[in-house]
């Protein structure tokens, strides 16, 4: 290869590593893929890509067992390895599951390391289910507000939302295929978009400022059309893509960076048109970045992919004056609506409420997975 | 002037701290009966599902209520009865056994009494501290019995439902009201004194469950032969369904409010999905539009979850009263069935749910009060504690007069 990978695809944990090997196939080609586990059992499997184990002193390769504190020092013990990794990488995707040792103590400590060289880095995160209790859900939620401080981009992938995608008879299979095809979007336009080829190219600098700062929710959307009027179908259908419409998701951005990708038969008013539709929606009045692509396997069929981010970075606190009323040690770092508060609505912030290990302040058809009637 | 406190017919205050309203009823007692003499309710501060989030805030509010009926009956209150509910109180069945000393087992008031002191010597959790406790029926040789003075038998066994609050919780309430100079006479379960309110004693009697949901929690307590078997409390109520309302269509919590009473519904029907509802109705700038069959798909998957809350907790109870026999709900248990109150109970269909989830009989419990604004499911709960107030605590007996009264008096015992 004769330049640096643009693009570094992480695969974090057990869940990141699983979705990057069902991803892999149908990536493009200059997207790099990195698995990083704790378990050497999975490292070693094989799989797309580079494997890196950590934590081999911690964790003697057997994982975390769902200690947070250990995947958050396994990471730290391969500083270098990682650091070796991310070195050229223009932007870094990140993706893991939430709720683990791995993934909750480790994604902070690799986003961090990644952001410290140099890369633009955009989290998926998945959550559990709420099924799966009270101890991942709080492990993932903390993980969630460490992962936010140190990623540019941050995007939750609820499980319960997944299920909520597919009908009741479909296969386990079939849910965790939404996702793979949400990230896979996203990936597919972000490397489209950086590569020079494309008819409206984008540097990755001007994509890190879309994503304004480390702590700001991201918006995600993607969606599919096909036929006759393709491209505005797959905007209404990022529209309402569910995982822009997650019960507390952003819902207007001031910077967007709005990706058409089709086949050789759409015009540039097709793409103008979806990309008004998503602006409609989404806003993105401050700035819009724009990359359209043709690609002829596309043959009918737009993808179209949002990303964006709605506030600049929060200030740090004004130092309190001599005198001034202490802050509370309680509050919360930062103040945004957090993934917790994003669920769980008016009791955000309150402590969690559980009965037969479900955390009952979510709302009843999210932790059963009811699709709710459109409109 | 003021009166003195004395000359006057004794006050009966009680109040009622929700997670939503605060109320406050004072009643004087004259014959036996409760007769109003003022009211005031007030929106909780500082409770968040039934637990005490900020003391200040609440204190004020209650303070306010406290205020507000003592200048409605032109008294100082000296003391309040204060209703408990919620995850904070929790019960379980305590027993106290002994064998009948006498030889020919004839039962005296002295057993009776030691077994009551042998039930109540059993230590709470540690942490926690005994609030109440409430009569179950007695047992005597395995017979359940009304009154066992006289009667013969081996084995005595008096049973109580004992009520516990965790201790910083209690220290918290009772602060609160001496804080007012007032002292507190008693804690009243909320639960209890909702089926005071609504079910009658032939109710009672032959077995009903009660459900209070109101804003912060669903309190449920279950009566058995005219005594209370059990009782419990779920940390789901009224407000988890409008957070549910607000998360699904993305309104303000007082939308959601809105929207909840006007179209939401404890079952949904597949022709809700044909409604278009709209937010204010005149649709103009702002007005929106939804579904309706949203808004009943959420509010009967969040009400008919929590009513299988409540069944599992009933059942899991009584498994630990009845270990060797299981108990199902059923018109055996509970000929007469379910009765709902708190705010939740006037959601549309809300009856017509317990039927599907529980499969008996419920109707809604709307309290006989002189005050036709408290003739609503939400006020059973403070109407009922002036009832449970009257009878647990008998008024001091008037010195009696005339020749029979004396009589009487002397062959008192």
């Amino acid at each position: 290869m004769d330049r640096a990978p643009s693009i570094l695809l992480v695969g974090l944990g057990g869940a990141g590593c699983a979705m990057v090997a069902r991803l892999a196939p149908g990536l493009p080609a200059d997207v790099q893929v990195l698995r990083v586990d704790t378990d050497a059992r999975l490292v070693a499997e094989g799989g797309p890509g580079a494997g890196l184990q950590v934590g081999r002193a911690q964790t003697r390769g057997m994982g975390t067992g769902g200690e947070p504190a250990l995947g958050s020092v396994a990471a730290e013990s391969e500083e270098a390895a990682l650091r070796r990794a991310f070195t050229g990488a223009a932007l870094v995707v990140l993706v893991t599951g939430l709720g683990g040792g791995t993934g909750s103590g480790a994604a902070p400590v690799v986003a961090r390391l990644a952001a410290e060289a140099g890369a633009t880095v955009l989290a998926f995160a998945t959550m559990p289910f709420s099924h799966e209790g009270e101890r991942r859900m709080r492990q993932a939620n903390e993980g969630a507000v460490a992962l936010g401080q140190k990623a540019h981009g941050l995007v939750f992938v609820h499980n319960d939302l997944l299920l909520q995608q597919v009908s009741t008879e479909a296969p386990l299979s079939e849910s965790f295929a939404a996702a793979d095809a949400w990230v896979g979007g996203a990936l597919r336009a972000l490397a489209a978009a950086f590569e020079p080829g494309a008819l409206v190219p984008v540097e990755p600098a001007a994509l890190r400022g879309i994503l304004a700062s480390p702590g700001s929710p991201t918006l995600f959307a993607y969606g599919v059309g096909s036929g006759p009027g393709a491209a505005l179908q797959a905007a209404r259908a990022a529209g309402s893509c569910p995982l822009a419409h997650a019960p507390g998701a952003v819902t207007k951005v001031a910077a967007l960076f709005v990706s058409v990708a089709g086949g050789p038969t759409m015009t540039s008013a097709d793409a103008f048109e979806a990309v008004g539709a998503v602006r409609l929606r989404f806003g993105g009045e401050t700035t819009t970045l724009l990359c359209a692509r043709i690609d002829p396997s596309f043959g009918d069929r737009v993808e179209v992919s949002v990303l964006g981010a709605s506030l600049p970075a929060p200030k740090p606190a004004p130092k309190p004056k001599k005198g001034a009323k202490a802050v509370d040690a309680g509050q919360p770092l930062f103040g945004f609506a957090t993934e917790e508060t994003m669920r769980r609505g008016q009791f955000g912030g309150t402590p969690m409420t559980f009965i037969e290990g479900q955390d009952v302040d979510v709302p009843t058809y999210i932790r059963k997975a009811v699709r709710l009637p459109a409109g | 002037m003021k009166p003195q406190n004395q000359t006057l017919p004794s006050l009966i205050a009680v109040i009622d701290v929700g997670t939503h309203k605060t109320v406050g009823l004072v009643g004087q007692l004259i014959d036996g009966k409760a007769r109003m003499l003022s009211y005031s309710e007030r929106r909780t501060d500082g409770v968040v599902k039934g637990t005490v989030t900020d003391l200040e805030k609440l204190q004020r509010c209650v303070h306010e209520v406290v205020n507000d009926v003592e200048r409605g009956a032109g008294r100082a209150l000296a003391e309040v009865y204060l209703s408990m509910s919620g995850p904070a109180a929790e019960g379980e069945r305590v027993k106290g056994i002994i064998s009948v000393p006498a030889a020919d087992g004839r039962v005296t008031r002295q057993d009776l009494a030691d077994a009551v002191a042998s039930a109540k010597r059993l230590e709470p959790p540690a942490g926690r501290a005994t609030i109440l406790y409430m009569r179950q029926p007695t047992i005597l040789d395995n017979r359940p019995v009304g009154n066992p003075v006289g009667m013969t038998g081996r084995r005595l066994e008096v049973l109580f439902w004992r009520v516990t609050m965790d201790e910083p919780n209690l220290r918290l309430r009772v602060g609160m009201v001496n804080g007012m100079s007032m002292m507190l006479r008693d804690f009243i379960l909320a639960s209890h004194a909702a089926a005071c309110a609504v079910a009658t004693e032939a109710e009672k009697q032959g077995g009903v469950l009660l459900i209070d949901m109101g804003a912060g929690t669903t309190d449920w307590i279950l009566y058995y032969k005219e005594h209370i078997l059990c009782a419990g409390s779920i940390p789901v109520g009224g407000e988890h369904l409008t957070n549910d309302l607000s998360v699904a269509l993305r309104v303000s919590r007082e939308t959601a409010e809105d929207l909840k009473q006007r179209f939401a519904s404890a079952v949904h029907r597949d022709n809700d999905l044909n409604q278009t509802i709209w937010k204010d109705g005149d649709r103009g700038l702002g007005d929106q539009q939804f579904n309706r069959g949203t808004i009943t798909k959420v509010s009967s998957l969040r009400y008919q979850e929590t009513l299988d809350f409540v069944r599992k907790d009933v059942l899991r109870q009584l498994d630990q009263i009845f270990p060797d026999h299981p108990t199902k709900l059923d018109q055996h248990l509970l000929p007469s069935g379910v009765i709902l109150t708190g705010g939740s109970a006037n959601l549309q269909d809300a009856a017509e749910a317990v039927q599907l989830v529980l499969g008996l009989p419920a109707r809604v419990g709307v309290p006989a009060f002189e005050v036709e604004s408290f003739r609503k499911p939400e006020y059973a709960g403070v109407v009922g504690m002036m009832t449970a107030a009257i009878t647990d605590a008998p008024p001091p007996r008037r010195r009696p007069t005339g020749f029979l009264a004396t009589l009487r008096d002397l062959f008192r015992f």
